[in-house]
């Protein structure tokens, strides 16, 4: 253990804070609210990033979020039928098949956190100048293809998500 | 001791650009006007909207307030006068600037008003608008620089300035710091005039009293994000190093300002086909430039 008692308990804090909204997400009625507490969650988890020492994948998990689940409650607000959550309407379903998937996810994610040999922490943390330096340098080396392949499909998804949720327009005269 | 530095330069421009917004909109130069607005803004009784979104409501005007301090937290005034100097300035910057659309969302769903909620969803339509201009244009300063540190990025700049280097790109990032800061001709937001105030019309006495000084801490960092990636930052001969960056900021949000009052507001529609189609042609085609003449010109 390198870090500090400050640096573990601002870790425990922010884990915390991160599970916590992640379980708001679900106890509340409003789709904006859950998108918000989504967002949250991992505004926490960008935050143990930055305690973590990796500052590029704080702010960066900072910034894309921020983002991302405000489009997200965008598409909640033109999609769901309550979006405001205040006509009460139960919008869960296949109940038994989601706690068995989310039964088996929690199983693999502890599995993967215990048994794999993770050894031991690294030691000596390069600056976070460095670290910039090092992440390009393996984004365009032998990560490239790997990324450079995500960014393609991402952005195929992308377009054919707005295909599919553009409704078609009827032509003129028809009935 | 930089901290208090800064946040006396933030009171003081903050205060400045009252007084330059209250003359773009209605024509008369007062020095006194801001302190009484703000003085009968927490008179007045602050209303509470029927079945609003509580947490919301409350929370938005200090997120969109916390966002522009920390995107102040990362400008440098000066040679070490700067809270943080982060290793990742420049993207930092952007995170902070992310939240601003946040808290803008979270005032328009907050209140349950017609008005606001559309104010608050233009804005995400906006952001999709300007958001692209926000980052590319940044990627090339960051490429002439070598690094994301805004102090380095100040530095880079020693034999030219970047508005000479890469014009281009900053003219793409000062109308999307326009856009950003939802300033006339792109106010649409809360349009004056059209929306009712668009997300801050349910807001009443101190909350709008920290939603309009959040937004004149919002329009100051930009300033500032402008001054230190394209004008230069605190380099200047004769002066003081930290009176160049004020001045700077100073007549960059002047200049922000007053473009409202000559220019009409901007559809929606337009600015996202702009933004879109002629802004991110043309912000890639900056960055491709930039490269070329970083390779080939030492400067």
């Amino acid at each position: 253990m390198t870090g500090s008692y400050a640096e573990l308990f601002f870790l425990v804090f922010f884990g915390l804070a991160a599970v916590w909204f992640g379980i708001v997400v679900f106890r509340t009625h409003s789709m904006v609210r859950s998108a918000m507490a989504l967002l949250f969650s991992q505004t926490a988890v960008g935050a143990m990033f930055l305690v973590m020492q990796t500052e590029f994948l704080g702010v960066l998990q900072l910034m894309m979020m921020a983002t991302e689940m405000s489009i997200m409650a965008l598409f909640m607000v033109m999609f769901m039928m309550d979006p405001g959550g205040m006509g009460a309407m139960d919008m869960s379903h296949q109940k038994r098949l989601s706690l068995r998937a989310g039964g088996i996810g929690l199983v693999a994610a502890l599995a993967v956190s215990w048994l794999p040999d993770w050894g031991p922490a690294a030691s000596n943390i390069p600056d976070a100048g460095r670290q910039v330096e090092l992440l390009g340098i393996e984004l365009l080396g032998r990560s490239m293809f790997i990324f450079e392949s995500a960014g393609l499909t991402i952005l195929t998804s992308m377009i054919a998500a707005t295909m599919v949720a553009i409704a078609p327009r009827k032509k003129e005269g028809a009935a | 001791m930089s901290i208090f530095y800064i946040l006396l330069t933030l009171a003081i421009g903050a205060y400045f650009i009252a007084v330059v917004e209250s003359w773009a909109v209605h024509g008369r130069f007062s020095l006194s006007r801001p302190a009484f607005s703000a003085l009968a803004l927490f008179g007045r009784e602050s209303i509470l909207a029927r079945t609003p979104d509580r947490l919301f409501f409350e929370s938005a005007p200090v997120l969109l307030l916390v966002a522009g301090l920390l995107t102040m937290a990362v400008i440098p005034l000066a040679p070490g006068l700067i809270i943080t100097d982060l290793a990742t300035g420049a993207l930092f910057l952007n995170a902070a600037l992310a939240y601003v659309l946040v808290a803008l969302i979270m005032a328009g769903w907050g209140p349950n008003g017609g008005y606001a909620m559309i104010g608050g969803w233009r804005f995400l339509g906006q952001f999709i608008a300007y958001a692209m201009l926000i980052v590319m244009p940044i990627t090339a300063v960051a490429m002439r620089a070598e690094s994301l540190s805004t102090t380095l990025i100040v530095l880079s700049q020693a034999e030219l300035w970047n508005v000479f280097y890469q014009p281009l790109g900053f003219v793409l990032f000062w109308i999307a710091a326009m856009g950003l800061a939802w300033l006339p001709p792109l106010d649409l937001p809360n349009a004056p005039g059209e929306l009712a105030g668009g997300f801050e019309a349910e807001y009443t006495g101190a909350r709008l009293a920290v939603l309009r000084l959040a937004r004149m801490v919002i329009i100051l960092a930009l300033a500032g994000a402008i001054v230190t990636f394209y004008l230069g930052g605190w380099l200047g001969p004769w002066l003081p190093d930290w009176l160049w960056s004020v001045i700077k900021m100073l007549i960059v949000t002047t200049l922000m300002l007053t473009t409202g009052r000559l220019v009409p507001r901007v559809r929606e529609s337009y600015f996202l086909a702009a933004g879109w189609k002629l802004g991110i042609p043309l912000a890639l085609a900056n960055i491709f430039l930039v490269g070329v003449i970083a390779l080939v010109v030492d400067i």
